[in-house]
């Protein structure tokens, strides 16, 4: 095909016009990634109020990237109030000037003591808080045991009591259950008081 | 296929999940915040606040909750006076902010008639609600509509959204509402979020007739024809003198050949 400068320009001059009228799509819809594709999904149970929602954890790589509630859980399916929805912020927070994420530093990673009649906290280790713990409770066990009572064996302590909770789940509600009962403690009782 | 989140005023317990969970999902930090009189907090959206919760009290001491955010409009003021494209509505109806484009002119901060976006002092980018893009692109609802306990926030195809709004405020006139009605049905050619309300939307906080301003319609008007013709006109102009540049040098050559 031959084409002269003259039929060029008209041939341009119809096609930039047919452009502007008809109006190319140059706009595409954006691609997203979803940043959970690669997840490992781990179920927990919320911490805060009585009603223990269920919520899963979204593990990208040993890394918290997000957490949301648990569709499959019977008591939540699938929704979580602010303090469950911020349960994420447990672990991560946001940075306010990059908008990073960075570890809650916040949050308590070492044990504290407070002393009776103390007014400061002090750091301990592990050890030393567990070893104490023991101690206290063998202690108030041994100080308050009964053998028997009105002729009955009874083998119990009511001077410990035990306070669990609806955000533990049901193998650590199971493995306290049986820890207190084999401390011969009878006063177990639960957070959730509906 | 358009999409849309219907808010159901009258199911919302104000428990702010939705808040939080736009905040967890979209990597927004939070800041901090002081009581003002309101327990709307923070008071308005901010470049890392893309929703939140109005607190309305009523004169006969009852409260109105809405939740407050980019109304994602059929005929968005802020789609059409960015100079860089950088907002655009996706086909499902959402108002997609990209920031990679954003070069942080604050029009549509100035033209939104919602006060939705806003200038990040850190970044210089607009923020503002992205209708969880990435998360509806793939099956999943937006961040705030999946943690709404009482399902005050759903999520879904717009006409459907639009008839079960209607049935719903039906059914509260019939219960005594007789003020119940829509928001968002034909405002701005049509909201991508669809309230039922039983008051009048000022006493929930929303704009009565929003509208945007004559300049960023005339802008509209100009910048896709003149912007499309102005390019075609460039590209031609480069061809033609490149042809007239050729055409130059091979009459020079000729003349030196002979």
């Amino acid at each position: 095909m031959k084409v002269t400068r003259r039929e060029f320009f008209k041939l341009t001059g119809v096609a930039a016009l047919a452009a502007v009228v008809v109006g190319c799509d140059w706009e595409n819809d954006p691609v997203f990634s979803h940043r959970l594709e690669d997840a490992k999904e781990v179920t927990t149970i919320c911490p805060y109020c009585s009603c223990g929602c269920g919520a899963i954890c979204y593990v990208v790589g040993g890394k918290l990237v997000s957490v949301s509630g648990d569709p499959d859980h019977p008591i939540n399916e699938g929704a979580l109030c602010s303090k469950g929805a911020s349960l994420l912020n447990l672990n991560t927070v946001y940075n306010l000037r990059t908008h990073d994420p960075e570890l809650n530093p916040n949050r308590l990673d070492k044990v504290l003591y407070r002393a009776p009649y103390s007014q400061t906290w002090v750091e301990k280790n592990w050890r030393w808080a567990m070893d104490r713990i023991a101690k206290k409770v063998k202690e108030t066990r041994d100080e308050s045991f009964e053998r028997q009572a009105d002729g009955i064996t009874v083998n119990r302590t009511k001077a410990i009591a035990h306070l669990g909770s609806a955000a533990l789940d049901n193998e650590e509600n199971y493995l306290l259950a049986k820890l207190m009962r084999s401390l011969g403690i009878v006063n177990m009782d639960h957070h959730a008081r509906l | 296929m358009a999409y849309a989140v219907l808010v159901d005023t009258k199911k919302c317990m104000a428990c702010r999940g939705c808040q939080v969970a736009c905040k967890d999902w979209n990597r927004l930090p939070a800041g901090a915040t002081k009581f003002r009189g309101s327990y709307t907090n923070p008071p308005t959206l901010e470049a890392h606040t893309w929703n939140h919760l109005i607190f309305s009290e009523t004169d006969q001491g009852r409260w109105l909750f809405a939740n407050y955010a980019c109304m994602h409009c059929t005929d968005a003021a802020c789609v059409n006076v960015c100079p860089a494209g950088a907002v655009q509505r996706t086909k499902n109806g959402t108002v997609w902010p990209d920031p990679d484009k954003c070069i942080g002119c604050g029009l549509c901060v100035q033209h939104c008639p919602f006060h939705v976006p806003h200038l990040s002092k850190t970044t210089n980018k607009m923020g503002k609600c992205t209708g969880c893009a990435e998360r509806t692109s793939q099956g999943l609802r937006p961040a705030c509509v999946t943690t709404c306990p009482n399902g005050a926030l759903q999520y879904g195809e717009r006409n459907a959204l639009l008839q079960q709004a209607k049935e719903r405020v039906q059914s509260l006139r019939e219960q005594g509402f007789a003020q119940a009605n829509i928001y968002g049905e034909n405002e701005m050619h049509g909201l991508g979020r669809i309230y039922i309300l039983t008051e009048r939307p000022a006493a929930y906080g929303l704009p009565e007739n929003p509208c945007y301003s004559a300049s960023a319609w005339i802008w509209q008007l100009a910048r896709r024809p003149l912007g499309k013709l102005a390019s075609v006109g460039l590209f031609s102009g480069l061809v033609v003198g490149f042809l007239r540049w050729r055409g130059d040098r091979i009459q020079h050559k000729g003349d030196n050949t002979m």
